[in-house]
């Protein structure tokens, strides 16, 4: 039950204090650019770039070179606009970076390690560092690190770590202060197709949290679909498209998929004859059917009728993320 | 049954926003005391202690009382006076296994950071570039002051305490300050050029060696000089004896090896922890911000 709501002018957010927890909600855009330009040695690496995130969890795609972790290195400061504003939290950068860090959570891409020191010292430590008591550091370090599988080896130095155990490590140090906004440059390096599940799985209960929003650098595309439900595409330091997975991947009204009760053999020769394309896809009993028309659906049935068979599985097809994708940079 | 449930609990805490600098100290001493070798390197740090403790102790008890069958020894021993000379030369012998701890202790200090990717996760948190060098600075200074000032300090006390008169106090009441003085000039330029060298070179090795190697060529340059040119002063370029040499006035020594002031080799010393301080700023800022 909602028990109290209450809402702060000066920073524009909304408490919602709901089933006993403080929800901190924000009512401004999260991250903000403004025509930003930031350049390496006079090459343009965004190029007037304008994102507007509100919150949620957003994918961030495109081909190597073309901006992603540019873009968030300037939300953390790394980088500075030579041109254009930046906005995090209706707060400007870099004036206020140390202020925007504190609510800010970074999984960086390379490898991360401190090889003498535990996975639990390292946490600690991190805590530390944003201001959180020794005590209440260790027990969220302990916390987090359960929260990432990580088991008893979080007591081992991290330089006997493998690939997979510096990930969570990395996923962990990044969520240990509950950060409002999680950025994740590659969350799924170097993990094997387990460890790489487990970690979506953590990453979208994380994002599901209505004050938190995740950004996801990846060029793994199965992987923003799995946790994310807007994207932002870049190429050559420009945004070539934002906007929900779902509308990217919203049916196809002239391909639809199908399958037949008997031998498709018949239906597929005479739906072909009916000047319809016809390509089996996996599992091998569907079929992607294009019809001539938008309406061509009640065609397909009287085809299935006319060759004696039934059709089981009709439903019109959707693109997937990579084909989306591959259209947008084509266009482009 | 496991302690903590597999949960990820909203942090509710109210973070501190102050002396960020502090904790860098804290975790580096927290590392390099796990490391045997550094805890060795201390141990001989604090024999050399141990053995002024005992020179302070005969002097003052045993050199003093004239029923003790060891006084005629000990009041006609040199060696055994406590005067600024005994702390001048507690200091310059301290220096040699002060340069193998912070050499020790610092050359991987910020080298191991950028090897390790550690720079982009910390200044993804609320720690900046003048937080990170200030606490790794004061991490080695600290380190050095506890094996020369502070011992130092307290051996002036124990010396006052032992032999408490006007004469012992107004004789040494200067000391703490010319052991706090030479101290930091000591430790200063150790600290900021082994910095310096572990944020330029890729590995604590590299760092470690080219400070050896810049340290010998200095001082081979400085004697060879003096030797060719048949003019002490030249003395002054290596960098140890400038530094001997800024001991010897804050500590009135009449010892002295070259003629050219002390301002001179303050100077050459403050240049040298200014050009160090710069180099570890700039690299360690640019980890912070890119461009």
């Amino acid at each position: 039950m909602f028990e109290h709501v209450t809402f702060a002018h000066a920073n524009r957010t909304l408490n919602v204090f709901y089933n006993g927890i403080d929800w901190n909600l924000w009512l401004t855009s999260i991250i903000e650019f403004s025509e930003v330009t930031v350049c390496y040695n006079d090459i343009p690496a965004l190029d007037g770039v304008n994102v507007d995130i509100g919150g949620g969890a957003i994918g961030l795609l495109g081909p190597n070179g073309a901006g992603k972790s540019t873009l968030i290195k300037t939300i953390l400061g790394f980088n500075r606009a030579n041109k254009g504003r930046v906005k995090i939290f209706g707060l400007e950068m870099p004036a206020r970076s140390v202020e925007i860090r504190h609510r800010l959570g970074y999984m960086p891409e390379c490898e991360v390690s401190s090889p003498k020191v535990s996975a639990v010292a390292f946490l600690s430590y991190c805590g530390r560092i944003f201001g959180i008591s020794r005590v209440d550091a260790l027990e969220r370090a302990h916390e987090v690190l359960n929260y990432v599988n990580l088991g008893d080896s979080r007591y081992r130095n991290m330089e006997t770590y493998s690939t997979g155990m510096l990930q969570r490590v990395k996923l962990a140090q990044a969520i240990l202060h509950d950060p409002k906004l999680l950025l994740l440059d590659e969350p799924t390096n170097g993990l094997d197709p387990d460890g790489r599940l487990e970690i979506l799985d953590l990453v979208r209960d994380i994002a599901a949290r209505p004050d938190v929003t995740v950004v996801v650098s990846s060029h793994l595309l199965p992987d923003v679909q799995h946790v994310c439900e807007q994207v932002i595409m870049i190429d050559k330091g420009k945004v070539v498209h934002a906007g929900s997975i779902e509308e990217l991947t919203a049916p196809r009204l002239e391909y639809c998929e199908v399958r037949l009760r008997d031998s498709a053999q018949p239906f597929v020769d005479a739906v072909r004859e009916a000047g319809c394309e016809c390509v089996r896809l996996h599992p091998l009993n569907t079929w992607l059917v294009r019809l001539p028309h938008e309406n061509g659906a009640q065609l397909l049935f009287r085809i299935a009728r006319d060759c004696g068979t039934q059709i089981r599985h009709f439903q019109p097809s959707r693109h997937s993320l990579e084909e989306a994708f591959l259209q947008v940079m084509e266009k482009e | 049954m496991p302690i903590y449930t597999k949960t990820y609990r909203r942090y509710d805490g109210q973070p501190r926003h102050h002396f960020r600098w502090l904790v860098v100290i804290e975790q580096e001493m927290k590392t390099l005391v796990k490391f045997r070798i550094f805890k060795l390197l201390v141990l001989l740090a604090a024999l050399h202690i141990i053995l002024r403790l005992l020179q302070i102790v005969a002097y003052d008890v045993l050199a003093q009382d004239p029923n003790n069958p060891l006084q005629v020894i000990f009041a006609n021993l040199d060696i055994a006076r406590i005067g600024p000379d005994t702390f001048f030369s507690f200091l310059y012998l301290q220096t040699s296994i002060l340069f193998i701890i912070l050499l020790y202790s610092g050359a991987g200090m910020i080298c191991n950071d950028f090897k390790n990717n550690l720079m982009e996760v910390y200044f993804s948190k609320p720690l900046t570039w003048a937080d990170y060098s200030f606490g790794k600075i004061l991490t080695l200074v600290l380190l050095g002051l506890s094996i020369t000032a502070l011992p130092g300090v307290i051996l002036v006390g124990l010396h006052n305490l032992l032999l408490p008169s006007m004469d012992t106090l107004s004789a040494s009441w200067w000391w703490p300050f010319s052991i706090i003085g030479y101290s930091l000039v000591i430790i200063i330029p150790i600290t900021l050029a082994v910095l310096a060298c572990s944020s330029l070179l890729p590995s604590q090795n590299y760092a470690a060696i080219t400070i050896i190697m810049a340290l010998v060529a200095n001082s081979s340059l400085g004697v060879l000089f003096a030797g060719m040119l048949r003019q002490r002063d030249y003395m002054a370029i290596s960098f140890p004896l400038s530094i001997r040499r800024v001991g010897e006035t804050l500590f009135g020594d009449h010892r002295i090896l070259f003629s050219l002031s002390w301002y001179w080799c303050f100077l050459y010393i403050s240049v040298v922890c200014l050009i160090s301080l710069l180099i570890i700023l700039r690299k360690v800022r640019r980890a912070e911000i890119a461009s």
